[in-house]
């Protein structure tokens, strides 16, 4: 009786699994690897002006036109950027970790702002300041009119925004690498007679060089995979080119759903060669701290009293460079139009209409009579396109970020219990295989895979006609995102003692109930911290929306460029720029909300929690004793009075 | 209570376990003591239902079970992390088992209650989290979760070794009085002799997935049935060609052609020899310092031999000062040449 128990259980894991390994097949062939295979074989499938067959014309074309400018200006980009964000990333870590420097806690706060204000809300808010019209640069041609108004465009205005944009992994990883630096090894050096810059050189570095050099590497890929910055600030690499031949038909150029694919295969290609060179760097080992009894690093001062001024001075520039425009933007959020147009600030005149209401515009014509556009200055929240793209943002990336973390989460649990190992690997490699592709690939894929009702594994329905684009961008939102998820709830899985499944086990737990009540309780703040870091990513994301380009897809991210272009045209949308700035400061508002929940209060234990429940208890009590007292106290006939 | 028999457990072409036979008495504390990789957590998981012998049967209270699974098995697990799940309360460690099985709330909290309070737990630390408990609480948590349900066994794989050395011993004082005072047959899994010695009424010793013997602490350490038993359980000194011959000729019936050991504690330092009992010549070369007990390295002839002397504050014997080490041949532990340990 007993076997024929055991029999059944297995019979229905197993059909568990196959149902199982089905879909996640039908996942992966279907819209990982086809649409991407597609893309790969459209470059070679194409007509000349003969109407022939010629697989060669789209490289020749690569060879002969100006395609390769846009390769190139990528390159130049991601060589300067790895330079750029090295040096500036580098310089805030040390100077607030390693260097004694005056107000390093502000200048921390200063240089970690990129982590609740990056993508476009980044770009646009340097827009608004350095811009022709930008609020700095017209006080700097006010003050200097020879200055050019200009400046701020083309590769200059990209690099120099994407330099302080990209600095958040080195704020992230090359602090915690420095903090892991046992500062027994520096007083070492300094005893046997190294000088502190010596010591920084000899000693700091080296143990620094592993984390430079991924972040060296993700930062060139980012740098090559560029899409906002060059797009908003006029800037011909590939990804905007991808977008705009994307849009483009063969009435107007030369095969250009070709040329897009053969760009974004030559991304696909340095990146995949990127990450390989990484990949074979890391697997090659790191230095690791062979201390057992590890000291805290003691800052260091610059005892030199003029390097020690140079590195204040260089410090608080980088403090004025990051904050600038997030104090800027938060300020001019709350001024009204007229403040914004004249880029004056207007103390005097303060204004909650860039979030909240609605009012109406007048006007002078050229006739010489006034007009009144009914509710064309609106807030954030009550202008209809703008809550479309937030409303529209928010349901896809919770959809999305959802379903990257229940497949991940799946697979994980599968990947850790299964004895089949070469299966694990396998669906661990499918799962990281978007890592590999930038998230262009996989959207122009997509894009044009899916343009058509002959693909019968989805009903023969064209994804990208109308409202279906918004699956489309649901499944490109979660194929991006597996990587990331993966890489972190599977470390989360590590933390799960084999000995807990047992025990359950032990206790009688079917595997169902193993998996909800032991296991998922442990690995869930890790899931809901990347379900929260893939939503907050998601819902300000503008390269894929950009890409697929659909009236029906216009993201939140799409909304605040379209701002940008369309301030007051024809007295419609007159405070564009104000609900710009009210846009930038309610994504950090709901970025930082979101670190809160993930590093602070997702980061504790049960313990913790139940330490902070007590203690909130006891302050409960205290409070209420006071009170208590207060109002005995107050009472005229209390008995408190009257024993006393 | 259980029996083992021919157990056979293997993991592809390596074969953990040839043969086991044990039979546990009810009531009795069993324990399993073996180096790493001997078969004593394999025989453990076995008896649990985690592995499924390739041979064998395994019998509990006339039931064979080898083959059921592991939750009808009624069998009870002390882990050697202790497993506790670290998103849930003592209670709700401790109820699990209750819940899984459907158990009435109010029955739950009774059991709860009652199992805890059996354990030395307060309400407070019922209500707290796992991770906010010391080392012996955990344990005591441990134990009520894996008694809680009521099972037939309670089985304990190294449940002390993630402990500090005084920790360990308070604590195993505290898992005989708790097992005494359950009555629920226990088997033990270290590689520890010490504690394995002292909490035990019965110890099989494993080597390389076989048993070596079975027998009581006493059995086991002064009448050792195999060579690597006698080597494993408690330090001792094997005795070379020269030393044989010395006692030889000193009148000994000491067999040469066998492997000769003697336990530190069996020989005395220049104490008058009592009947039967021989001396040999020695000289000091070191000594370790114990606090209750000295450890004394002399040299005789061609070997160095240990020797353990209570610690009077009187005869205290320095290096290089010459003595005489006395000893009883009958003491000696002779075993054949082919067992010899590698």
């Amino acid at each position: 009786m007993d076997t024929a128990m055991n029999r059944r259980r297995f019979d229905a894991a197993f059909v568990v699994q196959v149902i199982g390994i089905a879909a996640f097949a039908y996942f992966f062939f279907g819209f990982m690897l086809l649409p991407c295979l597609n893309t790969l074989t459209s470059i070679f499938n194409v007509t000349n002006a003969a109407g022939e067959r010629d697989p060669l014309a789209v490289i020749r074309f690569f060879f002969a036109g100006n395609m390769g400018r846009y390769v190139w200006n990528s390159l130049k980009l991601a060589i300067c950027l790895v330079i750029t964000v090295n040096v500036v990333g580098v310089s805030i870590v040390l100077l607030t970790e390693y260097f004694d420097i005056k107000g390093a806690r502000i200048l921390r706060l200063g240089y970690m702002t990129t982590m609740i204000y990056s993508g476009v809300a980044l770009v646009t808010g340097y827009l608004f300041l350095y811009a022709s019209d930008g609020i700095l640069t017209t006080a700097l041609t006010h003050a200097f009119p020879q200055f050019n108004a200009s400046w701020f465009s083309g590769f200059n205005a990209v690099l120099f925004t994407m330099t302080f944009a990209c600095t958040s992994n080195h704020a992230l990883f090359l602090r915690n690498a420095i903090r892991g630096i046992d500062y027994n090894t520096v007083e070492a050096a300094r005893n046997m007679g190294a000088k502190p810059f010596k010591v920084l050189r000899k000693v700091v570095f080296p143990t620094l060089v592993p984390t430079m050099f991924s972040l060296t590497v993700m930062t060139f890929i980012t740098g090559l995979c560029a899409m906002s910055a060059p797009t908003l600030l006029g800037y011909d690499s590939i990804n905007p080119e991808i977008v705009r031949l994307a849009g483009s038909s063969t009435a107007d150029e030369s095969f250009p759903q070709a040329r897009a694919a053969l760009l974004s295969i030559i991304l696909a290609l340095f990146t995949i060669v990127l990450l390989t060179v990484l990949s074979a760097y890391e697997r090659k080992g790191h230095y690791l701290s062979v201390s057992k009894t590890k000291a805290r690093l003691q800052k260091q001062k610059i005892t030199n009293p003029v390097w020690n001024a140079l590195a204040h001075i260089y410090a608080y520039i980088l403090f004025i460079i990051y904050m600038t425009p997030v104090v800027m933007i938060v300020i001019f959020s709350f001024q009204t139009y007229g403040a914004i147009r004249m880029k004056k600030l207007d103390l005097s005149n303060w204004t909650l209409v860039n979030f909240f209401g609605t009012q109406d515009y007048q006007y002078l014509t050229s006739r010489g009579t006034y007009k009144v556009r009914k509710g064309s200055i609106s807030g954030l929240f009550a202008n209809e396109a703008t809550l479309g793209g937030i409303k529209m943002s928010f349901v896809l990336s919770i959809l999305a970020a959802a379903l990257a973390c229940l497949i991940v989460v799946i697979a994980c649990n599968y990947i850790f219990k299964t004895r089949n190992k070469k299966m694990g690997i396998v669906l661990e490699y499918c799962l990281l295989f978007p890592w590999l592709l930038p998230t262009i690939l996989i959207c122009y894929s997509y894009r044009t895979y899916f343009n058509t009702d002959a693909i019968w594994y989805v009903g023969n329905t064209n994804l990208y006609f109308a409202e279906n684009v918004r699956i489309l961008l649901v499944l490109a939102y979660t194929v991006v995102k597996l990587p990331f998820s993966l890489r972190m709830i599977k470390a989360s899985f590590y933390a799960i003692d084999n000995e807990l499944e047992d025990a359950a086990r032990n206790m009688g737990a079917s595997g169902l109930v193993t998996f909800l009540k032991v296991k998922l309780p442990i690995i869930l703040p890790s899931v809901l911290a990347v379900f929260a870091l893939n939503f907050n990513a998601l819902f300000t994301e503008y390269d894929m929306s950009a890409t697929f380009a659909s009236s029906y897809g216009t993201s939140y991210a799409m909304v605040i460029q379209a701002m940008c272009r369309e301030e007051g045209l024809y007295g419609y949308n007159v405070n564009a720029s104000g609900r710009r700035c009210a846009s930038t400061v309610f994504i950090m508002l709901v970025s930082g909300l979101i670190l809160y929940l993930v590093y602070g209060v997702g980061a504790r234990d049960l313990g913790e929690r139940l330490e902070a429940k007590e203690r909130r208890r006891r302050r409960l009590e205290r409070l209420s004793g006071v009170f208590h007292k207060k109002t005995a106290g107050q009472s005229p006939s209390g008995t408190t009075g009257g024993e006393k | 209570m259980i029996r083992l028999n021919d157990i056979v457990v293997k993991f592809g072409d390596f074969t953990a376990l040839h043969g086991i036979n044990v039979h546990v008495k009810e009531g009795e504390f069993f324990t399993f003591l073996g180096p790493s990789g001997c078969g004593k957590t394999t025989t453990l998981r076995t008896i649990t239902g985690f592995i499924e012998p390739a041979a064998g049967t395994v019998v509990v209270k006339g039931r064979d079970i080898t083959h059921v699974p592991i939750e009808d098995r009624n069998i009870g697990i002390v882990f050697q992390s202790y497993a506790l799940f670290p998103t849930m309360t003592v209670y709700d460690n401790i109820a699990f088992g209750l819940k899984v099985k459907k158990v009435k709330k109010s029955e739950i909290d009774q059991k709860v209650r009652q199992i805890a309070k059996k354990v030395d737990l307060s309400d407070e630390q019922l209500a707290k989290a796992v991770s906010q408990l010391s080392g012996g609480q955990q344990q005591r948590v441990a134990i009520a979760r894996a008694l809680v349900t009521g099972p037939a066994i309670i089985c304990m794989d190294e449940p002390l070794s993630n402990l500090d050395a005084k920790l360990r011993v308070q604590l195993r004082n505290e898992l005989k009085k708790m097992q005494k005072d359950f009555g629920i047959t226990t088997i033990y899994v270290t590689h520890d002799q010490e504690e394995a010695l002292t909490l035990s009424d019965r110890i099989a010793v494993f080597n390389k997935g076989v048993i070596e013997q079975i027998g009581t602490p006493n059995e086991v350490y002064n009448h050792s049935q195999t060579e690597f038993v006698c080597n494993f359980i408690g330090d001792i000194n094997r005795l070379n060609d020269d030393t044989v011959a010395a006692l030889k000729a000193a009148g000994a019936a000491v067999d040469g052609s066998r492997h000769n050991y003697i336990r530190l504690e069996r020989l005395h330092v220049n104490v008058a020899p009592r009947g039967g009992e021989l001396t040999l010549d020695g000289t000091v070369e070191n000594c370790e310092y114990y606090g209750l007990y000295i450890k004394y390295y002399i040299h005789i002839g061609s070997q160095t031999l240990k020797v353990i002397e209570k610690n009077d504050g009187v005869n205290i014997y320095e290096p290089g000062q010459q003595v005489k080490v006395v000893l009883n041949p009958g003491d000696i532990m002779a075993y054949n040449a082919p067992a010899e340990v590698e």
